[in-house]
């Protein structure tokens, strides 16, 4: 059994309990990213399996070896932190060679190795530069050149982007992937950004209060939210949800009653959420939607696209439409259609999803 | 469900719990967590080496400041030498009934606090003022030269200052006299006028510390926002009022903590630079508690009834240490914002 | 942040003002010092006689003569090197790795450790069990004994402890990470990111060192021990009621009062030399230690 497993995983300090219990396998070669707002316990996870926190209870296994009590250098995990943790006094070829030369690595190994890692991550240039004299973006690399000369069987990033503006974001995100397509080392990746999420991992773990919600591909989760939660976070904006009673033919909200997809046998009257993908809806009828009255509050060109920011009864929802280069014509909404089959349903009280069986 | 399998009669509606959480956390309660003399273990096992860092440290605390902390119990026994701190035999109060007796030592506790009381009421303020004029100089380079010569007497031994004092104060050859020659008056005999003492003893404090002590408060000047005197240019003011209005009320936290610090620290006159200055003509106003100790435990070899004098100071110290301690904690903690 | 030109009248007149004023503290704290160097390369007799204000008079080195010298005067000028250098470095070797050790959150233990270093300097038991101790340790007289009594002190232990605590832990995380075990994290990441604040207790301890006097005074007995402050002291108050001497500096043109200012200006000096490498970091260094306890 390769890659990383986690069994009944639990962080406590002291009374307080703030990881309870996560399960979670990953493959070799796998790149999973842990996902959720902050004080979800995705750090606090990434840290016991990197080793910087003790584990309270559960089993961590890294390559089929388990790690509970295991020091962090002898787990073969390398850690790129969110500050990068660059030694200042040392140049960027030194702070690379910081692990190695504590391994007592020979010193002509060592400088092959920082050369060639320098090489693949274009910072060859800077080899003898001090971080005070880099650029964020090269920084970052430096952080991911010190984690990748060690060889190690897993890679941990614990929100190694957040600290770059939005443009050298997206490059190094493009740069990590890049890597791991390369170099095919098992990676877990910490982050709160969904963009990140859905653009870098084979596997998705949404994390929320201590506890997963749901794990699967980007696409998978973003087609079928195991629960409202999930809908709420993943997507940008993310999902519209709106109170609703299920009835013989569909769900009523207030006065409008949104065809679905199927029948609702014996379900009659139940309260749903019903979510609808800003994405999903169209400003023209077609076959299988429902016409979904609603009050515009606001139209934000974001270019080829505009969000139409409006109410319906007293939920706030958010749609996205065409511009086709002109947004005039989008003041003047006062109805989406919302195809049936694209409508997902939650269960009110426990907001988890309620599968219409196909 | 129960018709999770069933596709009679339309499309059943089932509840799909994608994480089969429940199912898995339910193993983990089988497992035998780790015992804690395991865990104890653990921890010196990997962290040893920071217990081995601490340890000479604390030997050293140990040795040289707590041990004699336990020989401080003389104070209260008929001290020999040759039986030791341990078997020297107990006499309870009477060294501090002794004490509360001697003029001599009731004169030093009055001295000590009236010498504090000065360095609180024109030592204190200096730095202060210093702080708030080097604020207003605009010349870079020469607000930097003086600084940096204001700062230097501090580093200065209190061997040295008493050199320069008494060269500079000597009746026949020193500056100070010749000033006063030249002005057609007597030459004064300043080292050994009682009535000279405290004032050369708090002048040459101040003259030593003020530009060092000056150092806190450019700092927490430098710390007020810069927009505040921004918004007072907008509305007219001047520098002067600036100063008012805005510095100081801004440095004023620091201002009251440096001032409970010094409170706390009443007992603590420089008797180092009281030795090297006073001389038996002079021990009226000069005598301290600790130059007190000094000439009655190192120099007559009454060590217990000078650790009984000791102990008295140390624990008026610590209780006003210790007050002061709580207000500035409490202050520094609502003053904030 | 203010600028000069945008100054009104009163303005410039009131930083003119202030600015005269610090010149005047300036100068008068650097006048003592301009007024013993003056008397230490005078003659004896215009010392004596008070002419002496700010330049030498009758100028002459017979006071730096007679105490170099002096081999008394070279013994206690090796003698505070020796107390300085080997002090200094005593005190760092047990102060960085206590503050380390007292700065990491796995130490268990950390609060009480803490307090009792912070105890003393709340309470201290004072001049005489202090001696008394050194006496049955068999420190007395004992250049060893002087260099470790007085190795740490709580202050400088905190201050650095402070300094280490606000080191961002994902510098010691990516050395554990990299196979550093305490030691090397301490020396190879701790120690270089922290040069400001062990400068800073470098520096304390030199100057406290190189003026330590009262100890030393009181716990050496042996001449060919003390260092040059206790030297200076006993020249001082030796040359003022030593009528002998008196007799023979007749002659030789100079006085009490030049040798006097000779020593202090030999004393001075290698403080004066440092004193502008220390200067950046000292103004930095006392805000870290600071009110904190």
């Amino acid at each position: 059994m390769s890659g990383v497993n986690l069994s009944g995983i639990v962080k406590a300090y002291g009374a307080l309990q703030v990881v309870h219990g996560i399960d979670l396998n990953v493959a070799e070669k796998e790149f999973v990213v842990l996902v959720g707002p902050s004080g979800c316990g995705k750090s606090t996870t990434l840290r016991m399996i990197a080793g910087l926190e003790e584990i309270t209870d559960g089993d961590l296994m890294i390559d089929g070896r388990r790690m509970n009590r295991v020091a962090p250098k002898d787990r073969d995990v390398a850690m790129v932190f969110q500050n990068y943790a660059l030694y200042p006094h040392l140049n960027v070829a030194e702070n690379m060679a910081f692990g190695l030369r504590i391994r007592k690595m020979p010193k002509d190994q060592i400088k092959t190795t920082i050369d060639d890692v320098a090489e693949i991550l274009g910072l060859t240039p800077y080899l003898d530069r001090r971080p005070a004299d880099l650029s964020g973006g090269q920084r970052q690399r430096v952080a991911m050149g010190r984690a990748i000369v060690r060889h190690p069987k897993v890679f941990l990033f614990d929100e190694p982007l957040s600290n770059l503006d939005a443009k050298l974001r997206t490059q190094m995100r493009a740069e990590i992937k890049r890597l791991h397509n390369r170099l095919g080392v098992t990676s877990v990746y910490v982050t709160h950004d969904q963009v990140e999420a859905m653009t870098l991992a084979d596997r998705i773990v949404v994390m929320n209060d201590g506890r997963i919600e749901q794990i699967g591909t980007p696409m998978e989760l973003f087609n079928n939210p195991a629960n409202t939660f999930v809908a709420g976070f993943l997507g940008s904006p993310p999902m519209n949800q709106m109170k609703g009673v299920l009835t013989e033919t569909g769900a009523k909200i207030g006065n409008t009653e949104l065809r679905l997809h199927g029948a609702i046998n014996g379900h009659q009257g139940r309260d749903v959420i019903v979510g609808v993908r800003p994405e999903h809806v169209t400003l023209a009828e077609s076959e299988g939607t429902t016409a979904l009255p609603i009050n515009l509050d606001l139209v934000e060109p974001l270019g080829s696209e505009a969000l139409l920011h409006a109410h319906h009864g007293e939920d706030n929802l958010v749609f996205k439409a065409d511009t086709n280069g002109d947004i005039n014509h989008l003041y003047g909404v006062g109805t989406v259609h919302v195809p049936a089959h694209l409508i997902k349903l939650f269960d009110a009280e426990t907001g988890r999803a309620l599968n219409l069986g196909a | 469900m129960s018709d999770r399998n069933s596709d009679v009669g339309g499309i059943p509606i089932e509840e799909v719990v994608v994480e089969a959480q429940e199912a898995l956390r339910d193993r983990s309660q089988t497992r035998v967590p780790d015992k804690n003399w395991v865990k104890v273990l653990d921890h010196f096992k990997r962290e040893w080496q920071i217990y081995a860092m601490l340890l000479p440290t604390l030997i050293w605390f140990v040795v040289f400041l707590y041990k004699p902390m336990y020989g401080l119990q003389i104070a209260f026994k008929d001290y020999s030498i040759f039986r030791g701190v341990a078997g020297s035999p107990w006499i309870g109060w009477e060294h501090f009934e002794t004490l509360f007796t001697n003029d001599q030592f009731l004169r030093a506790v009055r001295n000590t606090i009236y010498i504090s009381a000065l360095n609180l009421l024109f030592g204190f303020p200096a730095p202060i003022i210093l702080a708030l004029m080097f604020n207003e100089v605009m010349h870079a380079t020469y607000k930097r030269t003086a600084q940096t010569i204001v700062y230097l007497p501090h580093f200065i031994s209190s061997v040295i200052i008493a050199g320069i004092v008494i060269t500079a104060f000597s009746p026949s050859a020193g500056i100070v006299n010749t000033f006063i020659s030249w002005l057609g008056f007597e030459p004064i005999y300043f080292l050994t006028q009682p009535e000279w003492f405290r004032p050369i003893f708090v002048g040459t404090g101040i003259w030593q510390e003020a530009g060092f002590g000056s150092i806190v408060f450019l700092a927490a000047i430098a710390g007020v926002n810069p927009s505040l005197y921004e918004s007072a240019v907008v509305d007219g003011a001047n520098r002067w009022q600036m100063m008012w209005k805005i510095t100081i009320p801004s440095i004023l936290p620091t201002i009251l903590i440096m001032l409970i610090i010094r409170i706390g620290n009443v007992m603590e006159v420089s008797f180092e630079l009281v030795i090297l200055l006073y001389q038996p003509s002079t021990y009226e106003t000069a005598d301290v508690v600790n130059t007190w100790v000094y000439r009655q435990g190192l120099q007559s070899g009454q060590y217990d009834l000078a650790a009984a004098a000791g102990l008295f100071n140390a624990v008026v110290a610590f209780v006003l240490v210790m007050t002061a301690n709580t207000l500035s904690r409490r202050f520094s903690r609502t003053s904030l914002w | 942040m203010m600028n000069w030109n945008l100054y009104s009248r009163g303005d410039k007149i009131f930083a003119i003002v202030v600015s005269i004023l610090i010149g005047m503290f300036t100068i008068a704290t650097l006048y003592p010092f301009i007024y013993i160097a003056a008397v230490s390369f005078s003659s004896g007799f215009a010392a004596q006689a008070g002419k002496v204000v700010l330049t030498p008079i009758n100028f002459t080195l017979e006071a730096y003569g007679y105490i170099l010298k002096d081999p008394q005067f070279w013994i206690s000028y090796r003698n505070t090197f020796i107390y300085t250098i080997g002090g200094t470095l005593m005190s760092l070797a047990f102060i960085i790795p206590g503050a380390y050790a007292l700065s990491r959150p796995q130490l268990k233990g950390r609060r009480f450790f803490n307090l009792f270093v912070a105890f003393t300097m709340w309470f201290n038991a004072g001049l005489i069990p202090f001696f008394l101790n050194m006496r049955d340790l068999g420190l007395l007289d004992s250049m060893f004994g002087i260099i470790l009594a007085f190795a740490v002190n709580a202050f400088n232990i905190i201050l650095l402890r402070n300094f280490f605590e606000a080191i961002p832990q994902s510098f010691e995380e990516a050395a554990r990470m990299d196979g550093a075990n305490d030691f090397q994290v301490l020396w190879k990441v701790f120690v270089p990111l922290s040069k400001p604040a062990i400068a800073t207790i470098t520096l304390f301890c030199i100057v406290s060192r190189w003026n330590g006097f009262f100890w030393a005074m009181v716990l050496l007995q042996s001449e060919e021990k003390i260092p040059l402050q206790v030297f200076l002291r006993h020249t001082i108050s030796n040359l003022s009621d030593d009528d002998e001497f008196a007799i023979v500096q007749t002659a030789a043109g100079f006085s009490a009062e030049t040798v006097t200012a000779a020593i202090i200006v030999c004393s001075i000096i290698p403080v004066l030399i440092v004193y502008p490498f220390i200067q950046k970091y000292f103004e930095k260094g006392i805000l870290l230690g600071g009110v904190k306890e």
